[in-house]
């Protein structure tokens, strides 16, 4: 059965994640301590602001929306780009793309045993902490449901983008300018770091036909919404599943025209 | 002559922690720690003389790479005693660095995206060797292997063989009195081993640098080493010359023979009819291993040309390789 | 053999960083595209600090051009680390792989040995943004300006950046005993990012903590004030080069030791 053989790498890589165990505890640790600065900082931030709501967001709104974007973040970063550039650099890739498995789907399923600790150990406890501590200003009904769908599509946009800019590692031995230009693009444009509600207006607009957005700004904001209007809710989900394909298929492709290429030119 | 390396009783211990299986030991593991005390050499003694070049043997795991490192400084032994060049090695580790080379087959220790000359001119200044000797070093290197094809190119373009003989040029750049040497001919082809073992004794000769070499390799062992140590499991299990080695397991001699008929069954009979050799059969020979203070290796022959009709025969003397074998199985009796 | 002094191990560094510089001339592609990452960095950077105070005029009684002097400042004391101590980064790797006791065997101090394997010249184009930025802020603060006050500048920005240093090492070293330290490397670094806020919109506990025990307070905070408010400099301004000194041998001792515990077990 295929769904099994997918399961099985899975496992492999909770296992293989969990065997480095003061790290574990050590992310959880670190954390927690970062959303500390985190929530001091916004604090004295709104303190000094004057009003209580900027942008349409308060104080309690924006640090949620902060530090579950945090959260998001080390459950979603996977480190492709930099596991492709090592792969093709060593010739490494050579031996996965041998793997009776599309490399595209290879790397992803052996990624998903992190996800699955990272969730359990990021993104699950930081979530309880925040509920907890925020007297439920996090509205738990339907939205998580929703919520829960907005981050699978984001997972795979993520991963879309990701291994776009991986499969450039082709062309070039650049690996951390290439990385690095990424994740500052991905996380500035995403409303990762800022909410994308604090964007002057035109910065907003670009960042809005962008796919980026949709990585951090949509689960966040289907998750804090309390009311929502159906239309802006399927707008917002709408709007991922487009970037979700579309990713798909432009990363997708990229990849066989290169892989093409290089396996042409003997590169 | 003098002892370079003394080593008296020395002992290494290590804590090892044992990890649980599958899943929920995984998450056990997180939590609690469960070590055990591993021995990885245990009780070793030897003296090495400047000028030797001595082949440390061992299967893998067998406390070989953890000698060495004792000897080189960066470990210290649980108990017991070492003197390397007359001064305890892990006291003075940057002292004692200054007069030893390393060379793990494996690893290059050269700057990578520099050209080996770039690399020699910068170890000239870490050692601290002087312009006269350095000159003469490289006038040495000159005459025993092609410099110009190896100076100019970056490590990093190097082959396997390239680079492996640049980093054993490299280890006795600053003449130091001891070369330790792990697998230095692994992945080479047979004419690259052949240059790197004449290589090593031309060095040895000219400057009596002190040699300790770890293999798997019997041919480095057969063309380099006079005397072997043996461990096994962190005990020394021999130390003496190959020749006596060899004497050891008496004087055995393999008989080879080629006959008609049913090899496989020949062989059952010969088995029976002597029944204190070792036989041995593939689809081409059969092999006979005659110890020949039973019997001379001409008597065997008689006796099985009466039998049988020999087509072809061949006489092997054993190799080191057997023996080694033989003592890493069975042990020295 | 005689002690080795320090004009030695000048010489030597002078030695590798000019054959260094030449080599990596040879991967011109790999420089460039670096380069225009660490300047997309650097831009991001600066668009997320406009942003956020685009929409708040001061944070905690600090303005804006004052805030943009601590922003220059961290920048600018976190460029050594950057160029000097790069190799940090990999030596998680070399751990991992056993290829670290390659390094073991010179006569020379091991932990010089091992950062003068790389400089990053990358480091260069942060050190002009932060020096333009601090010198924008100065002008528009209207500090005025003595050679003391430049000298001032200088030796705090030294301590500054040996504090960032001193954090690096020792995160860095955490991999002699833990397997995955790249998340301890990589929770510093975001760390630093918070550097450039000032300390008081902690709490006393967090304020504290970010100035003893990991004292990234010490990196914009504490030394900036010496310039922008000569009249309230606290007393651990004055201290923070000592601080920075004992930090930073501090770190260098624990990186030692992890380097000689570890060197004995892997294989």
């Amino acid at each position: 059965m295929k769904l099994k053989k997918f399961l099985t790498l899975t496992r492999a890589g909770i296992i293989e994640s969990l065997q480095f165990r003061l790290g574990t505890l050590v992310i959880v640790a670190g954390n927690l301590l970062y959303l500390i600065i985190v929530y001091f900082l916004w604090k004295a931030i709104y303190a000094s602001a004057g009003t209580d709501v900027v942008n349409g967001m308060t104080f309690s709104d924006t640090l949620i929306y902060l530090v579950l974007a945090t959260a998001l973040f080390q459950f979603m970063e996977m480190y492709i780009v930099w596991e492709m550039g090592r792969g093709i650099q060593s010739g490494k890739i050579v031996l996965d793309l041998l793997k009776p498995m599309p490399y595209r789907r290879f790397m992803f399923w052996s990624y998903s045993g992190t996800f699955v600790t990272q969730f359990f150990f990021t993104f699950l406890p930081t979530f309880i902490v925040v509920a907890v501590v925020t007297h439920g200003a996090i509205h738990l009904g339907l939205n998580l449901l929703f919520f829960v769908i907005s981050v699978m599509m984001a997972v795979s946009i993520n991963y879309s983008i990701d291994f776009l800019v991986g499969t450039i590692c082709l062309y070039t031995e650049s690996i951390w300018g290439i990385n690095i230009m990424k994740q500052v693009v991905v996380m500035l444009l995403s409303g990762a770091t800022i909410p994308v509600a604090f964007f002057p207006e035109p910065l907003k607009t670009i960042a809005g036909y962008l796919p980026f957005c949709s990585i951090y700004n949509a689960p966040l904001s289907v998750l804090l919404e309390s009311d929502p209007q159906p239309q802006t809710l399927l707008t917002t989900l709408g709007i991922q599943l487009f970037w979700c394909i579309a990713m798909a298929a432009i990363s997708n492709l990229f990849w066989r025209v290169s892989l093409r290429q290089i396996t042409v030119n003997g590169g | 002559m003098a002892n370079i390396i003394e080593i008296k009783n020395i002992t290494k211990e290590f804590k090892v922690l044992n990890r649980r299986e599958g899943l929920m030991g995984s998450i056990k593991d997180l939590f609690s720690g469960n070590y055990t005390t591993v021995r990885a050499v245990d009780n070793i003694s030897m003296n090495i003389e400047q000028g030797e070049i001595v082949g440390y043997l061992g299967p893998n795991g067998a406390g070989k790479s953890t000698t060495i490192k004792m000897m080189t400084g960066i470990l210290e032994p649980t108990s017991g005693e070492i003197l390397v060049n007359g001064s305890i090695p892990y006291r003075n580790r940057t002292r004692n660095a200054g007069e030893i080379g390393v060379v793990f087959g494996q690893r290059s220790q050269l700057w990578w995206a520099l050209p080996l000359v770039e690399s020699f001119k910068l170890l000239k200044e870490i050692y601290e060797v002087s312009d006269a000797d350095y000159e003469e070093m490289l006038a040495l290197y000159r005459s025993l292997v092609d410099m110009d094809a190896l100076l100019h190119k970056p490590v990093r373009q190097m082959s396997l063989g390239q680079r492996t003989l640049s980093d054993i040029l490299a280890a006795f750049l600053h003449n130091p009195k001891i070369v330790f040497l792990d697998e230095p001919t692994i992945g080479l082809d047979v004419s690259m081993k052949a240059k790197i073992r004449t290589l090593i004794q031309a060095l040895n000769k000219k400057k009596n640098t002190t040699v300790i070499l770890t293999t798997h390799d019997m041919g480095d062992v057969d063309a380099l080493c006079q005397r072997i140590v043996i461990i096994d499991k962190g005990k020394m299990l021999y130390d003496n010359d190959i020749e006596h080695l060899k004497g050891f397991f008496g004087s055995y001699r393999t008989l080879k023979i080629r006959t008609d008929g049913d090899m496989a069954q020949i062989a059952e009979e010969i088995r029976h009819a002597l029944p204190w050799a070792s036989v041995a059969a593939d689809d081409h020979w059969i092999s006979v291993l005659v110890d020949e203070e039973k019997a001379t290796v001409m008597e065997v022959l008689a006796k099985l040309q009466q039998a049988y009709t020999i087509r072809d025969m061949q006489l092997e003397e054993i190799s080191t390789e057997e023996v080694i074998k033989k003592i890493y199985e069975e042990g020295v009796q | 053999m005689k002690r080795k002094t320090p004009g030695f191990y000048l010489r030597i560094y002078a030695k590798i960083l000019a054959q260094d510089l030449k080599s990596k001339m040879s991967y011109r592609a790999d420089f460039i595209i670096s380069t225009i990452g660490m300047i997309c960095t650097n831009i991001a950077g600066f668009i997320s600090f406009w942003i956020l105070f685009r929409n708040f005029p001061s944070v905690a009684g600090w303005n804006y051009y004052e805030m943009l002097f601590l922003y220059g400042f961290s920048l600018v004391s976190l460029t050594p680390v950057q160029c000097f101590f790069d190799n940090n980064w990999s030596l998680r790797s070399y751990v991992y792989s056993g290829d670290f006791i390659k390094y073991c065997f010179r006569p020379i101090n091991l932990f010089f040995y091992y950062q003068s394997e790389v400089f990053d010249i990358k480091g260069l184009g942060q050190f002009a943004f932060g020096i333009g930025t601090i010198a924008y802020a100065w002008s528009k603060l209207g500090l005025g300006f003595t050679p003391l006050m430049l000298l001032k500048l200088m030796i705090f920005l030294f301590s500054a950046s040996l504090i960032m240093i001193a954090l690096q090492n020792a995160a860095a070293a955490t991999c002699f005993w833990i397997q995955n330290s790249f998340y301890v490397l990589d929770l510093v670094t975001r760390f630093k990012d918070y550097a450039k806020y000032p300390v008081t919109i902690f709490s006393p506990v967090f304020r504290f903590l970010f100035t003893f025990v990991m004292p990234i307070a010490f990196i914009a905070y504490y030394p900036s004030i010496v310039i922008l408010r000569p009249q309230e400099v606290p007393l651990l301004s004055w201290l923070s080069p000592v601080i920075a000194l004992v930090f930073f041998f501090c770190s260098y001792k624990f990186w030692m030791y992890g380097a000689t515990r570890y060197s004995g077990t892997g294989s």
